[in-house]
């Protein structure tokens, strides 16, 4: 395994003009596990991006902040600006493994894996966030339900990475909620994420939800939500969830507890919501 | 392909080491097999558990999911490089005080753990020191006096 630590966005566009099968390691808590299992799966040539400055710090502007790949999930654990304007994505952080991962952890690498399960995913996806792609063609931005399109599969070239995750600033809510077999060091049974402005008590001005651990990517909960808006009682409204989920069994549960577990957990928190 | 060779320079409890290894080698086989530090120990090999853990640039981490060629220029501190002139320090004797030790397989991670805990929290209530050392694993079951020695050093400090 050759192993390079470029010291620059340029210097990583070099190291992909001169190669092609090019590995990316960030925290590299998801990558070295899976060596451990399958030795076979080291790749040729691995390229550790954290020497690389670009990629470092969180922005805060007007409209948006951008948040830099590299930023650890401890990181967002920390920063006050993502507990008062993006909570459900802190409070996931919060959440998220034990200390010693979060310190390593990043937001990039949760990304680019791509599990069904990743926990700083549906609060990304109900903040509308953009992923930010830097290869030698240039510099492109994709909203992040478009970035990830199954199981372990995102829509990045060979000679690309990300180098930011942006998100619109809104006066919105947001809340995270998990599910896992305990609280700590667990990977989720099912996760999901509100984000919503309510108008007056019980009328939502905007409203949306994102669902982990129930189909291969993060989905939106969208005709729930549609039904809401269309004045369908949460009750009935709540059965839709099942029209946009197509969750499996695993070892740690089965497709029906969570298709039951996600629409008792959400009503609850919904019906909550109303009455706030 | 063959393995490629790096050269590292890397601080451990103190003290500059250089060393050619193999890019495929863990941050963990590093310390225990190339420097004898075996006080950080490989139980799960895959970040669960926490007996592997190391403070690298003053934060722990898991030694087992870190290559030694990413820590080229990092400080280390091994449980090794806890005591001074052969005194423990506050936490090491708290642990011995409370009777926190049984099989003693998880205690480097867990006074290490330890460690960060009374770094990130003035006076922290108990139960954020259960959440905080939630990334180290006890199958001795030994949590409650683990807590309590931890609790006892924060509340000194």
């Amino acid at each position: 395994m050759k192993y390079f630590a470029p010291k620059s966005l340029e210097e990583l566009k070099d190291l992909f003009l001169s190669n092609h099968d090019l590995n990316i390691l960030a925290g590299g808590t998801d990558v070295l596990p899976r060596w451990q299992d399958n030795p076979s799966l080291k790749p040729n040539v691995l390229v550790d991006i954290k020497k690389i400055p670009e990629l470092i710090g969180i922005k805060d502007s007007e409209t948006d902040i951008k948040i830099g790949a590299l930023t650890t999930v401890q990181d967002l654990k920390k920063s006050e600006l993502m507990k008062l304007k993006f909570s459900s994505i802190h409070e996931a952080a919060c959440q998220f493994a034990g200390v010693q991962i979060r310190h390593r952890a990043t937001i990039a690498g949760n990304i680019c894996n791509a599990s069904p399960a990743g926990d700083l995913l549906p609060g990304l996806y109900v903040h509308h966030a953009v992923i930010e792609i830097y290869g030698p063609k240039g510099e492109r931005r994709v909203p992040i339900h478009h970035f990830i399109t199954d199981v372990g599969q995102i829509a990045l070239e060979k000679d690309e990475i990300v180098t930011a995750v942006i998100l619109p600033k809104s006066t919105e809510s947001s809340l995270f909620y998990k599910l896992g077999l305990r609280q700590s060091m667990a990977i989720s049974v099912v996760n999901f994420a509100i984000a919503c402005e309510q108008e007056s008590m019980g009328t939502f001005k905007t409203l949306t939800i994102a669902a982990g651990s129930v189909a291969p990517t993060v989905v939106y909960l969208k005709s729930f939500t549609d039904a809401i808006f269309n004045g369908i009682n949460a009750d009935d409204a709540i059965q839709l969830v099942d029209d946009e989920i197509s969750p499996i069994d695993d070892i740690r549960a089965t497709a029906s507890y969570r298709s039951k577990v996600i629409k008792n957990v959400l009503m609850h928190i919904i019906k909550e919501i109303y009455v706030r | 392909m063959a393995n490629s060779t790096h050269t590292i320079k890397v601080n451990v409890n103190g003290q500059t080491v250089s060393a050619d290894i193999s890019s495929e080698l863990r941050l963990l086989d590093f310390l225990r097999y190339e420097l004898d530090l075996t006080g950080a120990k490989e139980v799960c090999g895959e970040g669960e558990c926490g007996a592997c853990t190391v403070v690298l640039d003053g934060i722990t981490v898991n030694s087992c999911l870190i290559l030694a060629v990413e820590v080229d220029g990092a400080e280390i501190t091994t449980i090794e490089g806890l005591s001074k002139n052969g005194t423990l320090n506050k936490m090491q004797k708290a642990f011995i005080d409370h009777h926190s030790v049984q099989c003693g397989y998880c205690i480097p991670g867990m006074v290490l753990s330890g460690e960060q805990i009374i770094k990130d929290h003035e006076q922290p209530p108990r139960d954020t020191i259960k959440e905080d050392l939630s990334g180290n694993i006890c199958r001795c079951t030994g949590y409650q006096k683990i807590v309590d020695a931890i609790e006892t050093v924060a509340n000194q400090s």
